[in-house]
């Protein structure tokens, strides 16, 4: 049989328009695979275990929902290991590689210092929890949005707590040598100085020395009425609050959420070492003066016990942050689909987005979504379920 | 102020003079400096926590348990990390096999064992303020090491077959000591040594896989400063680097302690490269 060149061109031009006409068909069913960077193991990784129970329960709930339009979302996961250099890997080998739509994480800041000049280069649309200030910028990255609160508003909110609620002018501020401990000091000491403090101790220590008993009497001597500590390591915290309880020093901490966790709680030598110790945290996951969650807060609590998710070792706000960085990004997707430029288009005009965590919003010019009065000081002792008291001072 | 110091400055000092130690009875028994020695004394506090703190055993056991597991790794870091380097030691393949392995154990200890500090649990029930069990307890676990050492080299005939290894280990071969199992015992003993010095301090330094390359750091500087193989140098130079590290967190505070700490350290090793307590090494001419 012989085949003329008419019937070849024929055969090709049906073989075209029937591989154009299946895509869509195989497409509307493939997953919409969401590049994530988590650190689930490393020094930094009590954060990262926390956010990850949260992502992993939206994204079952988004998917169960027929996800969108029909297709799932796909976690693509890379352990970062809290090690920025695999955290680069990681992004390099999702946006090269797997070719995601859209990347959550890194979920530290040492991390994202990395990671985001790289996913700018690649027109990668990130939505990143990260507090470093730099980490954001809407000229210079504009596709990456930050759905947490900078450092500023974290010092901002500590610092405010200590001079203007508890009226303590002269303060230490001691920190680990991570690049966050390092940052923190030096944004925040300025800023307490600008609201009238004196900064009578500051300092950058290795968050493995096993005695910081020096450290703090050279706080004590110098006159310290307040230690603002800055680091994510619950050893080094824990050493802080316990070397304060054996001197019998009776002066309040105030500071990084890690003082509140588990791990820190689960390393003090004696429960009471635990009182005026005060760490930040955010007002839509705290108890309120009456003892009372936000109504949404309370039927996501539900929502975790009902799925069995362990809430023991870890915070509320970093499950509820977990949980609400795949809805948001969903949501996107749902009104504009996946087209990176469309994606950031749609952000940058979010208005007031109802997360458990806080609501967000993005423009054009500002791509720090959470609301400065959001970010409130609670008392650590007062953990339950994952979530704290309002520290003393604060309204309803 | 200066109570503060001293107390802590030695029980600190302790525990770097008994790593320092640990790499001393490894290097006396295979010319070796094995990197694992901070691994060890990792492996003391995480070791104690899991099996008391963890599992609840009695302090005696959990001991027991820990100090077999650490002479379980000195055995392996022979057979795997040392041994096979033995024949090209002027190639300092040790430096890599060694740190090889203690790496991987500490990579291994993250993982399961997690990468936040965990608690170590009192050993003894009792309160005191300003002579509490954490400070007391490396102070005592050093001072039972060195009288142990003392009397195994001087008293029994299989420390003097260490001493003699040591010394020379082709003569001792041609003496007809099994100088293969003496190196491994040997391996055992620093590992248990590496193992209590973790262990004695697991309260001041928790249970945390992070303190192995800390301790490999600092445990290094007493052998160094001491001299290679002298263990009394180790402890003089680990008391004095304890309380000279605690001396400088008071006094500067911060990073510039320890930017002090190896201030100090670089210039004694420039005016004696031999170490404090060592002795200068004859060259053949």
């Amino acid at each position: 049989m012989t085949l003329t060149r008419r019937q070849a061109l024929k055969s090709a031009g049906a073989a075209v328009v029937a591989s154009s006409l299946a895509k869509p068909a195989i497409a509307a069913k493939d997953p919409i695979p969401i590049g994530y960077l988590p650190a689930l193991t490393g020094p930094s990784s009590s954060t990262g275990i926390g956010i990850n129970r949260g992502i992993l329960l939206a994204v079952k709930e988004i998917n169960d929902a027929g996800g969108i339009d029909g297709r799932p979302l796909e976690l693509i996961t890379r352990d970062t290991q809290s090690d920025p250099t695999k955290a680069v890997n990681g992004a390099a080998e999702l946006t090269r590689g797997q070719n995601v739509s859209v990347v959550f994480g890194p979920v530290n800041s040492g991390e994202s210092l990395a990671v985001v000049p790289l996913l700018a280069r690649t027109n990668t649309p990130q939505v990143h929890p990260c507090w470093v200030d730099t980490l954001t910028d809407a000229q210079k990255y504009p596709m990456c949005f930050r759905n947490a609160p900078t450092n500023q508003q974290i010092g901002g909110a500590a610092n405010r707590y200590v001079v203007e609620v508890l009226t303590r002018k002269k303060v230490a501020v001691i920190s680990d040598t991570t690049g966050y401990g390092t940052a923190s000091v030096n944004a925040y000491v300025p800023m307490l100085k600008a609201k009238g403090a004196e900064v009578v101790y500051q300092g950058n220590v290795d968050a493995a020395n096993p005695d910081l008993k020096p450290e703090l009497l050279r706080m004590q001597s110098a006159g310290a009425e307040a230690i603002m500590p800055w680091s994510v390591n619950a050893g080094f915290l824990s050493r802080i609050i316990n070397t304060r309880g054996d001197m019998g020093w009776d002066v309040p901490i105030v500071g990084q959420t890690t003082l509140g966790s588990g791990q820190t709680k689960a390393l003090l030598e004696k429960p009471e070492y635990w009182a005026k110790v005060y760490p930040n945290n955010f007002r839509p996951v705290c108890y309120a003066p009456g003892g009372k969650l936000p109504d949404r807060t309370t039927e996501f609590l539900g929502r975790l016990k009902s799925a069995n998710i362990d809430m023991g070792d870890t915070l509320l706000w970093w499950i509820a942050l977990g949980y609400d960085s795949p809805r948001m990004i969903a949501q996107a997707m749902k009104a504009v689909g996946t087209e990176p430029a469309k994606l950031v288009g749609y952000l940058n005009t979010l208005k007031g987005f109802p997360g458990v965590y806080g609501d967000i919003a993005f423009s054009p010019e500002k791509h720090d979504g959470y609301p400065d009065e959001e970010v409130v000081m609670v008392e650590a002792n007062s953990l339950k379920d994952g979530a704290f008291n309002l520290a003393p001072g604060y309204n309803a | 102020m200066v109570q503060s110091i001293v107390l802590s400055g030695v029980a600190v000092g302790c525990i770097y003079a008994l790593i320092g130690i640990t790499y001393n009875v490894m290097f006396s028994a295979s010319r070796v400096f094995s990197f694992t020695a901070g691994t060890l004394g990792m492996l003391g506090g995480v070791l104690g926590s899991l099996f008391m703190a963890r599992m609840g055993l009695p302090v005696l056991v959990g001991l027991i348990l820990a100090l077999a597991g650490g002479a379980l790794l000195g055995i392996a870091t022979e057979i795997v990390a040392v041994r096979p380097v033995l024949r090209s030691l002027d190639q300092h393949l040790y430096v890599l096999s060694t740190l090889a392995l203690a790496l991987m154990v500490q990579q291994f200890t993250a993982i399961e064992w997690g990468t936040d500090a965990r608690p170590f649990p009192r050993l003894f029930d009792v309160a005191s303020r300003n002579f509490d069990q954490r400070f007391w307890l490396p102070m005592l676990a050093c001072v039972v090491v060195i009288v142990g050492l003392e009397l195994l080299y001087r008293h029994s005939l299989v420390g003097r077959a260490f001493l003699a290894i040591a010394e020379d280990t082709y003569a001792a071969r041609a003496l007809g000591l099994p100088e293969r199992s003496l190196r491994m015992a040997s391996y055992a003993l620093a590992g248990i040594i590496g193992t209590l010095a973790g262990f004695a301090g697991g309260e001041l330094l928790l249970a945390f896989f992070g303190n192995a390359p800390m301790l490999t750091f600092y445990g290094f500087v007493p052998v160094a400063l001491g001299g290679m193989g002298n263990n009394r140098g180790a402890v003089i130079a680990g008391l004095l680097l304890g309380l000279f590290q605690q001396a400088a967190n008071f006094l500067v505070g911060g990073i510039f302690a320890s930017v002090a700490v190896f201030g100090v350290f670089i210039i004694v090793l420039l005016a004696r490269p031999e170490g404090l307590a060592g002795a200068a090494a004859q060259r053949r001419v």
